[in-house]
């Protein structure tokens, strides 16, 4: 049998966490507090029948004393512990990091996304999973999510924070959050789970990831020197998204601490400073078990869950592969009203009234639509080159799929530059563009400068521009370039400009660093300078402080040198450089091209009504028979129309048909082959039938055209 | 408003160009970039890799069919597709063939071959979708709704038609008939197969000025200059398109197929606003062919020659570059 920790630390832990003495157990046990006394010192060990009173006195199964890899339920139960106010009145109305995103779940999206990449477990060679899971609870589902998280003991912090918030951001923010969940008894759970990934390795306090995320600010402990963030900053969205300010966690780590990896569960409150029942407190909040070494036996830390806390919390994962659940309690989405005001076609879900912060089908909408825009490049493999990450998106409400799981899909989200990586990674990309669907690649180069501001080129790194024609919009707005780096996050995304009017629609996308290749000179380096001249938004590469400090002020520049050389590379792809000299008088023929200009403005005078709608059948003996309705622009005078049927030919006059019978049905009367239009009216219908000796051959095989002619019409 | 006696689908056939090679007189071939075409004005320029010698050229295609043209319960059957090259110019047809890409799908795909002997200029390409309705085979179900230009001369892929300019000496021309004109700065053709603008480059200067780049009051003199140019030329080949009409039976003019037909249908709604251009045509060409109403007219034609010119954004520029040099000469 595997064993864990020597037995005498173990039960001195557990008693330490059940707040027993030596004595209280040897009573318990009937024995002398000097063999209880023994255990602990390993002087010696109980017999395997004691053992078993042992467990019954913990509170736990006798497996858990033999095993010992695990500590016991018994003990201090899990509660919120709040950190104290400072004791020199010092007080902070919100976490500054969290102030530097907006809650939107784009943002969360390419943060959490960027986390989970930099953290993937690389040996395996697998891509790092991610699934987002949007859950609303309501009723029943929400009452016992809130028992579990101990609401009750929460919601006097939470009054207290309300009552500020007429005055403060954080406390407005807060106080919308419980209002909603109040006023329309719900609650929007965001989990981000990610697959294949470290977890939250380390010790609860000291240096590791757990304490990076859980207890510390701006710190970043990244994999590897490729990572994409190097601030710290991203976990801030996590709670930036939750209107409460609650996010709990749930990781399965890679390398066992305390000798176990599965259900290690903590939750962190980020609240303002606040007041309650007497006592100030300064801010963030935890969820765990009394540690009993801190002082009080006050300060929460994580602890190892059972299946069925997991299960209550909804942190459930789905197996035992290392990585790490985040549950968003209360998610909200602000940034998602702006974009449904502005553009509600690229959101055909979502009704009209349920057009709110917390609606979880936009948000699942607006969540695809990021993912697959930052992130198409690290789900994308080829040739030897693997994907990196594989994401899914879904949203439930109550346990009930509202929204099924959906992949995202690079060749759906973005299907050119997918594309073109494709090509570039099987190695069929081409050198000029001669055919539709081809990739055309070339190098552009970056300059990296000497560090330390002296002057001169340390190396030239070749970036790899892809080139290739863009499917219709489904890769968003045409003619832009995506830049991205090592871990194939899209960083910069720019238009390429002056380019002629008749260009082809494409997409570009340079890859600059460890994604042009590990073949690419310099591209470790590269890697690094761009790193470096990332901004906290992961947004482009331009001026840094960082940059600065470790290059030169006029660094940047070099990445300004890198993109008007991409640009430049686009343009001689996709058009054709301007001819010098020729005829010459460029701007003569430019003048005397045919091209459609805005119309004229009419004259006023009497109004000329316009054929609007045609239903025609072909009768028994073979004549046409047609309903006619007419739109009549406001007016006083109508002029009056003739109704002139011919037959379609390709090319030469028409012929014409001679009417039958010709009526006025309503707006219009007819008289001789004219319709005169009642004053006033704003539609009108007719109806006629063509006189078939007119007809010059047989009615099924012709094509109909009916023209509203005005005046006389007997001319033509 | 058309009519028709059978079933169709009432979406257009979306049409791509995906490729244009050449085939040259040694036998050789000349895979174009993807320049020689656009999508965004739906043109394809032949010349543009600068070959005089070409005989034949490829244009691979690429063609989607709105949706419920596969439908199983369709009132079509035999459903083939085809690209119809027609110039209307030399009254050539060429037709292609296209492939279906997938069994059920709705993409076909193929190529058209365009034989340089049979085009002066600018061809229009179009695509139907043809099946058997009712019993009645080779009727067309679904069209594309906009052309797309296949110019055998052009080094440009423009959809619209761009009017010709030369430059010469009148007086020492080989055309013969420039020599008359040669105290004029400019003379416009429209016998040519393409309204042809002659620049008289005896008048000193005047290429220089055409040519003549940069923001100074040079460019605004030579704005104001091609603006006066375009205002003559427009006027000139509006009268050219009207003046010999093709008529029908019943004495309606017939629209025109070629450049004509290109400059009306482009002019006309200036001409005679609010009405159809057809109707517009009609009317028109009753004014100058009846009794009254073609003097009158004229202003119409003039006013919507100006606006083509731009003439009033030039003439607003060199007076705004006026103003603000006789104001730096006065400090």
């Amino acid at each position: 049998m595997e064993t864990g920790e020597e037995f005498g630390p173990w039960l001195a832990r557990q008693l330490k966490l059940a707040g027993k003495t030596q004595a209280e157990l040897a009573d318990e046990l009937d024995l002398t507090r000097a063999a209880v006394s023994a255990w602990i010192t390993g002087r010696s060990t109980p017999r395997p029948t004691v053992m078993v009173d042992i467990a019954r006195a913990l509170g736990t199964d006798v497996g858990t004393v033999h095993t010992r890899n695990t500590d016991t339920q018994a003990g201090l139960p899990v509660t919120w512990y709040h950190r104290p106010g400072y004791p020199d009145g010092g007080r902070d109305l919100g976490n500054a990091a969290a102030f530097a995103f907006d809650a939107d779940v784009q943002v969360l999206a390419r943060e959490t996304c960027q986390n989970s990449l930099d953290e993937r477990l690389t040996e395996n060679g697998r891509p790092v999973k991610v699934r987002y899971t949007l859950h609303e609870l309501t009723g029943e589902a929400l009452g016992a999510f809130r028992e579990a998280i101990l609401w009750n003991d929460l919601f006097p912090h939470y009054s207290a924070v309300s009552e500020t918030a007429g005055t403060q951001k954080v406390g407005r923010v807060v106080d919308a959050g419980v209002r909603d969940m109040y006023e329309k008894g719900r609650l929007v759970l965001l989990r981000v789970d990610d697959y294949n990934a470290s977890g939250l390795i380390g010790d609860d306090y000291s240096d590791g990831k757990f304490a990076a995320v859980v207890r510390r600010q701006l710190e970043s402990l990244k994999s590897g020197p490729g990572a994409g963030g190097s601030y710290g900053l991203g976990k801030a969205t996590l709670w930036a998204t939750s209107a409460l300010g609650l996010v709990l966690i749930n990781s399965t780590l890679s390398v066992p601490h305390e000798g176990r990896t599965e259900r290690r569960v903590i939750g962190r409150l980020e609240l303002p400073w606040r007041e309650v029942d007497g006592e100030s407190y300064a801010g963030p909040a935890w969820f765990g078990r009394p540690d009993p070494d801190s002082p009080g036996a006050m300060v929460a830390r994580s602890w190892w869950a059972d299946e069925e806390t997991v299960e209550n919390l909804y942190l459930a994962r789905e197996n035992d592969e290392p990585g790490t659940s985040f549950l968003i309690v209360g998610a909200h989405d602000v940034a998602g009203l702006a974009a449904q005001s502005s553009d509600p076609d690229d959101l055909p879900i979502g009704d009209e009234e349920d057009v709110d912060t917390r609606d979880i089908k936009t948000m699942h909408a607006r969540l695809v639509e990021a993912l697959g825009r930052d992130f198409w490049a690290a789900m994308t493999g080829g040739g030897s080159r693997l994907p990196l990450l594989e994401v899914s998106v879904r949203a439930l409400r109550n346990g009930e799929e509202v929204v099924a799981e959906q992949r995202v899909d690079p060749s759906v989200e973005q299907p050119s530059r997918t594309r073109a990586l494709r090509a570039y990674y099987e190695g069929t990309t081409v050198s000029r563009l001669t055919e539709a669907g081809q990739v055309a690649e070339r190098n552009v180069p970056l300059k990296l400068p000497l560090s330390g501001g002296a002057h001169g080129t340390f190396g030239t790194h070749q970036a790899v521009l892809l080139v290739t024609e863009a499917e219709g919009d489904k890769d968003g707005a045409k003619n832009r370039m995506h830049s991205l780096r090592g871990n194939r996050m899209t960083v910069k995304r720019s238009v390429v400009q002056r380019l002629p009017a008749n260009t082809n629609p494409f997409q570009a996308v340079l890859l600059v660093g460890e994604a042009a290749g590990e073949t690419a000179p310099f591209a470790k380096e590269a890697e690094e300078f761009l790193r470096a001249a990332e901004p906290p938004e992961h947004d482009r590469w331009g001026q840094t402080e960082e940059l600065t400090l470790r290059w030169s002020p006029s660094a940047y520049r070099r990445i300004n040198a890198l993109t008007a050389d991409a640009n430049n590379a686009v343009r001689e792809l996709v058009a054709r450089p301007k001819r010098g000299g020729g005829e010459g008088a460029e701007a003569l023929r430019k003048a005397l091209t045919v091209r459609p200009r805005p119309k004229a403005k009419s004259p006023t005078g009497p109004v000329v009504p316009v054929l609007d709608g045609l239903e025609a059948t072909v009768g028994d003996a073979g004549e046409w028979q047609i309903t006619g309705e007419v739109s009549i622009p406001r007016g006083d005078e109508i002029v009056p129309m003739v109704p002139v049927a011919q037959l379609d030919v390709r090319s030469g006059g028409r012929p014409r048909l001679d009417w039958a019978e010709l009526v006025g049905v309503e707006g219009c009367e007819a008289e001789n082959g004219t319709l005169r239009f009642t004053p006033g009216a704003r539609r009108a219908k007719f109806r006629g039938t063509t006189d078939v000796t007119s007809h010059a051959v047989r009615t099924t095989l012709t094509r109909l055209v009916v023209e509203l002619r005005a005046g006389k019409g007997s001319d033509a | 408003m058309k009519f028709y006696p059978y079933k169709r689908l009432n979406r257009p056939v979306t049409l791509r160009v995906t490729s244009v090679s050449l085939k040259l007189s040694d036998g050789t071939r000349d895979q174009l970039e993807t320049t020689a075409y656009s999508t965004q004005q739906q043109a394809v320029a032949l010349g543009i890799a600068g070959h005089t010698d070409w005989v034949s050229a490829t244009v691979g295609l690429s063609v989607t069919l709105p949706p419920g043209a596969n439908a199983p319960d369709a009132a079509w059957s035999d459903l083939c597709v085809l690209a119809v090259l027609t110039d209307g110019e030399t009254n050539v047809r060429t037709s292609a063939n296209l492939t279906l890409d997938v069994e059920g799908g709705r993409d076909w795909s193929g190529s058209l071959e365009v034989f340089r002997d049979d085009h002066l200029g600018r061809a229009s390409l179009a695509v139907y979708a043809v099946g058997t309705v009712d019993g009645v085979r080779g009727r067309s179900i679904a069209e594309t709704d906009r052309n797309w230009v296949i110019d055998a001369v052009s080094d440009e892929p423009v959809h619209g038609l761009r009017l010709n300019v030369q430059k010469a000496s009148f007086r020492k021309s080989a055309r013969e008939w420039l020599q008359v004109y040669a105290d004029a700065p400019w003379v416009v053709d429209t016998s040519a197969r393409v309204p042809t603008v002659f620049v008289n480059t005896d008048v000193e200067g005047i290429i220089d000025l055409l040519d003549s780049s940069g923001s100074g009051v040079d460019s605004k003199v030579r704005d104001l200059l091609v603006a006066q140019m375009a205002t003559d030329v427009w006027t000139a080949v509006f009268h050219g398109a009207i003046g010999d009409l093709e008529v029908d039976p019943a004495g309606g003019p017939v629209f025109p197929t070629d450049w004509q037909g290109e400059v009306l249908r482009e002019m006309l709604p200036d001409v005679i606003p609010g009405v159809h251009v057809e109707e517009a045509l009609r009317q028109v060409h009753r004014r100058r062919t009846g009794d009254s109403g073609w003097t009158e007219l004229q202003t119409r034609i003039h006013y919507a020659a100006v606006r083509r010119a731009d003439a009033s954004k030039a003439l607003a520029f060199v007076i705004r570059g006026l103003e603000q040099m006789n104001r730096e000469s006065e400090t």
